[in-house]
């Protein structure tokens, strides 16, 4: 009996000193070993066979910038639609709740592909269309700049997704917390200000994590609305060159290489916002 | 007489429209009072506690609390923070310290600043017992830690009534009695106080009045403990031979 325990407590300890705890992020790991991996790749690639590699890398680094520029202006943007349309979903307000889910619903059902099509061919038809009926100059002549466009499609699409997931935050917490501020006078905006949105906050930061990495990659469709980005510039590579092995390999090492790090960031954020306990 | 700093009046509510709560209950409560509501689940009297600042809306009958109706309040805010709120399971701020979660509502709803809201907090914190627990978060504490807090941050707004609803029921035994001391000094003090709970002891050294409720009525009413010592209903009888 003794011994048993006297095993038991020396196994635990052995775990406790040499693996890393939950929610730990170790200096080794799976993720540096895999990050290392794609970096020397790269580097390999365009230092010992820069013909293509180091002139693919050239072709597209303009890219990468619009691409990083489409996905972090989005990503902001749904942040704050996505924010406001979740509370919009818990509203009691019937107008404010039924106009937030049919544009959820709505959004939610059609592909992003599709919206983007709507975006920067149909829209700005519409405009022009409507500026020929008023006979309003500025309309006749309307130009959709394709990046502007792709940055509207892409926010409003997924601020309907990011609408559900802060709505789940919100619903996910105890009533005793609404409550518990209601009753100390808090109105139902300090409530949700002060008490229930950084709470839930905390609880969907993996969710929002997800999104972002998500939109990272999804970025690529505006490929087909003349935005410049990363995927664009590689098809263009390959239409001039014909080497679609070596173009599309550099490609996709550079989008896993840019979702690596955004993963990372992604899960140093939620270790640093966990409560205290 | 002076008029009851609460006064429930025909109280009736309902669930999901089939589902009576509340089936007109009439109660004052006088400045100063320590009314202790018990009775079986489902009798009401969480309900009715929650009602009286209007956690609950009621459907007929009022409640007037300080000399405002709790139905048709023009500023609900402004009369829950007259009654503080304690509840069954802390509903402390788990993402605040204890000095925060004390200090929050006055500072956003009192409107105090972050000196005063500061010293009433740590003179709460030494009353309640733990003032050296201040930057801790919630759920590092005990159960019955937390309960403190939480009677520390309603006392906090300088309520005129406390409302207690079944404070020690998600205590482990041995943390019940530093919470029921807590309440016990606060009734000694003169707070006006309305307390669901089962606590017999708290009855003994403080009630002034208890009540039995069953399914959402007042069955019996007696003066301090008597409803424990000597209960004259059947249906009290029964109760307490449950509980006890």
């Amino acid at each position: 009996m003794q011994s048993k325990n006297i095993k038991k407590n020396t196994t635990n300890s052995w775990i406790d000193k040499n693996l890393p705890q939950v929610g730990e992020l170790s200096r080794i790991d799976a993720w540096w070993g895999l990050v290392i991996i794609v970096l020397l790749l790269i580097i390999l690639l365009v230092t010992l066979v820069p013909q293509p590699f180091s002139r693919i890398l050239n072709y597209v680094s303009d890219g990468v910038i619009i691409t990083l520029v489409v996905t972090l202006t989005s990503f902001i943007l749904t942040m704050i639609l996505g924010l406001l349309c979740g509370l919009g979903r818990v509203s009691k307000n019937k107008l404010i709740y039924g106009v937030v889910s049919v544009y959820v619903e709505v959004v939610r059902g059609i592909p992003l592909l599709v919206q983007l099509m709507v975006w920067y061919f149909a829209f700005p038809a519409i405009i022009i269309n409507l500026g020929k009926t008023l006979n309003y100059e500025p309309f006749e002549t309307y130009l959709a700049n394709p990046i502007m466009m792709a940055i509207i499609g892409i926010s409003i699409c997924y601020a309907a997704y990011m609408a559900e997931i802060v709505r789940a935050g919100i619903e996910a917490l105890p009533a005793g917390q609404m409550e518990a501020a209601r009753s100390l006078g808090m109105t139902q905006p300090q409530a949700m200000r002060y008490i229930i949105l950084p709470q839930a906050y905390r609880t969907i930061m993996p969710a929002i994590g997800n999104e972002f990495i998500t939109l990272l990659k999804d970025s690529s469709l505006v490929s087909v609305v003349a935005v410049a980005d990363l995927t664009r510039r590689g098809r263009e590579f390959m239409s001039t060159t014909f080497l679609p092995i070596e173009t599309w390999l550099m490609v996709a090492l550079i989008y896993l290489l840019m979702t690596l790090i955004a993963a990372r960031i992604v899960k140093l954020l939620e270790n640093k916002t966990k409560l205290e306990k | 007489m002076e008029e009851p700093i609460i006064s429930i009046r025909d109280v009736h509510k309902y669930f999901r429209d089939d589902i009576q709560a509340l089936r007109g209950v009439s109660l004052d409560v006088y400045k100063g009072e320590v009314i202790m509501i018990i009775g079986p689940s489902g009798s009401g009297k969480s309900t009715l506690l929650r009602s009286i600042n209007n956690l609950e809306q009621i459907d007929f009958g009022d409640i007037i609390v300080d000399g405002h109706s709790v139905n048709n309040h023009k500023d609900i805010n402004a009369l829950r923070m007259e009654v503080g709120m304690v509840f069954q399971q802390f509903n402390l701020f788990p993402h605040l310290t204890v000095l925060d979660n004390v200090m929050l509502a006055q500072k956003i709803v009192r409107k105090r600043g972050e000196k005063e809201a500061y010293e009433t907090a740590m003179l709460l914190l030494e009353k309640v017992g733990i003032p050296e627990k201040a930057s801790a978060f919630p759920l590092q504490l005990s159960g019955g830690q937390q309960q403190r807090v939480a009677i520390a941050r309603a006392l906090a707004m300088n309520p005129k009534i406390m409302l207690f609803d079944e404070p020690t029921s998600a205590l482990d035994p041995e943390m019940i009695q530093e919470v029921l001391e807590v309440m016990i000094q606060l009734a000694k003090e003169g707070m006006t106080m309305v307390v669901v709970s089962h606590e017999m002891g708290f009855a003994r050294a403080a009630a002034n009045r208890c009540i039995l409720m069953d399914s959402g009525k007042i069955i019996e009413e007696a003066p301090n403990d008597e409803l424990f010592t000597n209960p004259k209903e059947e249906r009290t009888k029964l109760f307490l031979s449950r509980i006890l």
